[in-house]
């Protein structure tokens, strides 16, 4: 998880994700930020995330990054 | 006045960037912005599909910002009908794509004259566009032929003008190990490359903007074992190193002193820092049969047993160069830690592991960017050898006068015309030492302000009986009524120590009084490495806390002859 918040980190520095509920909603990230984030995971963890995943409520706080990333294979 | 073009503020703060193009350009606006290397960045990415109303429209709200420099990268397939037509295997006319580019080239062109600096990406098709291989490249019919002769629209169309570079977007692709354009990220947010790519583009721009400041890298300094070649040469002796064929070890080796060789032929300057005994290590890179660099490649060296540091900063000292325009290879990962924790403005990267990587890793080595390419740049190694000469004859001669007379130093002068004036601009943005004003403005900017009413600009050429030193002065002056001011004075540090300074100041102190000024002031500039500059004026004004420089103070050395060379104004 420590990872996971590191990658968030250098996307958005300054946020509080571990505090959040709903990045998206909440304007910690924004529609921008989930492209990167989503190259920056596949690059990390080396998994494929395709397009029908690329949506906010995938990655809308840490439990749901951390269940999408499960679903790959990759435990945090 | 475009903007950025009085250089007061933008090279030295934070630049202010236009991104402009046909899909969203927001992720490569954030890499630019979050991206510590020099020049810090300010981007704005203009909302995608605009490209053509923003770069005709000079009051169109992306301007708003008041950009110093733009980036205009666009999809072919977006931006010309025809080659999006093509794509799809529709008729088209060939030549109506070619028009095309060019009222894009145009609209580019009429952009230009807002803004200091203009990058364009080439053309690049989707990275899976197999097209119909037996075709694409055949005259007339085929797709990658078509965009090949777009880019040269493009090319041909922007040669005349200065401040827009194309950039080599293919290179970009072909670097990467994963796709340039990401299909995905296209239907989710119309961000048509891949993160690997934007991430290229962002590192490759920023490479180009410092190497239009004058922050590129200007000598390369080398470590021997294990670096220039194979082993080390004094346990293992000169015929046991891997250099050269038939071992392909030693191949490796050979193609990484061609890739550096390649570089001091284009004016990047080597030299050595090697814990070895000197005359051995001389004798080997002079003998041995497979050596490609040679002791006349070389600037200078430091072999000896000294701290790497200490050695680098003598090195920097005789070179008469700051540590920041060097690069250090070194095999060691120690030595390399320890030059980063002493020098970290020396750039000291991680060497690749395997020697078949170390020729690709010098070609590929991004921070010796720049505009121009002129004689001063092919023949300096040699002029930094000649000055080796001088300096032996120096010690010899006896005193500074005589070895001045010795010397035979003739400074030609010239105004600023259309032919010097890519080398006065490489000057004027490179130099960092004795330069009083440090204004930093791309030719376009420089030879507009040349051509105010009141304006001089004059270049210098210097050379002496053991060398041309090239086109290493540049003076400028402001005239308003009886007051003159120095706006610029500018000289290379391969010319300093010579009382150069002296004649070059004599020469534009004459020449604004014979225009008719009275008093002529020359303020500097405080920046962090132009003590030379601003301490050689302080000598001449009439009081410290007056700028107005003292007649009594100004004389051409009996030592030096001055000639004037075709001095018609611009």
């Amino acid at each position: 998880m420590k990872d996971l918040i590191a990658i968030l980190n250098q996307i958005r520095p300054g946020q509080d994700f571990a505090g959040s509920t709903d990045f998206f909603s909440q304007g910690v990230l924004d529609s921008l930020d989930l492209t990167t984030l989503v190259a920056e995971l596949e690059t990390r963890y080396n998994v494929f995330v395709d397009v029908e995943e690329i949506v906010p409520e995938k990655f809308r706080n840490l439990a749901a990054i951390q269940q999408l990333l499960a679903k790959h294979g990759v435990t945090l | 006045m475009t903007a950025g073009a009085n250089g007061n503020g933008n090279s030295r703060g934070m630049r202010q960037v236009l991104l402009v193009g046909d899909t969203t350009l927001d992720p490569l606006a954030r890499l630019l912005d979050r991206n510590p290397d020099a020049p810090k960045l300010r981007c704005s990415a203009a909302p995608y599909g605009q490209v053509f109303q923003i770069l005709l429209d000079g009051s169109h709200p992306a301007w708003a910002h008041k950009p110093d420099d733009l980036v205009v990268w666009t999809a072919p397939q977006l931006t010309l009908p025809s080659i999006g037509k093509l794509m799809r295997f529709e008729a088209i006319s060939h030549d109506e794509a070619l028009r095309e580019a060019e009222q894009f080239a145009d609209a580019v062109l009429q952009a230009a004259s807002r803004i200091s600096l203009v990058l364009i990406p080439t053309w690049i098709l989707p990275s899976r566009e197999r097209w119909i291989q037996m075709l694409s490249c055949k005259q007339g019919v085929g797709l990658a032929n078509l965009l090949a002769r777009a880019n040269l629209v493009l090319a041909e169309k922007f040669t005349a003008q200065s401040n827009v570079v194309l950039l080599d977007a293919n290179y970009w692709q072909t670097s990467l190990s994963r796709p340039a354009h990401d299909p995905r990220m296209y239907a989710v947010a119309k961000i048509l490359y891949s993160q690997p790519m934007l991430e290229k583009a962002a590192a490759e721009i920023k490479s180009v903007l410092r190497g239009s400041l004058g922050l590129a890298k200007k000598v390369i300094v080398c470590d021997l074992d294990n670096t220039l070649w194979g082993g080390v040469v004094g346990d293992e002796g000169a015929h046991a190193i891997k250099l050269g064929a038939p071992d392909p070890v030693g191949e490796c080796f050979h193609a990484f002193q061609s890739a550096l060789k390649g570089l001091r032929a284009r004016g990047i300057l080597l030299a050595i820092c090697s814990k070895n005994d000197e005359k051995f290590a001389l004798s080997v890179i002079d003998d041995h049969p497979a050596m490609v660099l040679r002791k006349s490649d070389f600037v200078g060296w430091r072999i000896n047993w000294k701290d790497k540091a200490e050695n680098l900063v003598s090195l920097a000292e005789e070179l008469n160069l700051g540590l920041d325009s060097f690069v250090f290879l070194d095999d060691s990962p120690q030595e390399r830690e320890q030059v980063r924790q002493m020098l970290p403005q020396v750039y000291t990267p991680d060497l690749p592991v395997s020697p078949a990587d170390l020729a690709p890793f010098v070609s590929s080595l991004d921070c010796f960017e720049t505009p121009a390419l002129g004689r001063e740049d092919f023949e300096r190694t040699e002029m930094y050898q000649a000055e080796r000469g001088r300096r032996e004859v120096v010690e010899m001669s006896g005193g500074v006068e005589n070895w001045l007379r010795s010397l035979q130093i003739e400074v030609r002068v010239a105004r600023v015309q259309r032919e010097n004036l890519p080398r006065a601009a490489q000057l004027l943005n490179k130099t960092n030492q004795f330069n009083l004003r440090l204004r930093r403005m791309d030719e376009q900017s420089f030879w507009n302000w040349v051509e105010e009413p009141g304006n001089s600009a004059y270049v210098f050429s210097v050379s002496d009986r053991f060398g041309d030193f090239g086109l290493t002065g540049l003076a400028t002056v402001s005239r308003q009524c009886q007051d003159a001011q120095i706006v610029d004075f500018v000289m290379s540090c391969r010319v300093m120590g010579k009382k150069v300074e002296e004649a070059l100041l004599g020469y534009v102190f004459s020449q604004a009084l014979a225009d008719g000024a009275v008093r002529i002031m020359a303020p500097a500039f405080e920046g962090p490495r132009n003590a030379p500059a601003r301490e050689f004026f302080a000598g001449k004004y009439l009081r410290g806390d007056d700028t107005t420089i003292d007649p009594e103070r100004v004389a051409i050395p009996s030592a030096i002859t001055l000639k004037e060379e075709s001095l018609a104004p611009a």
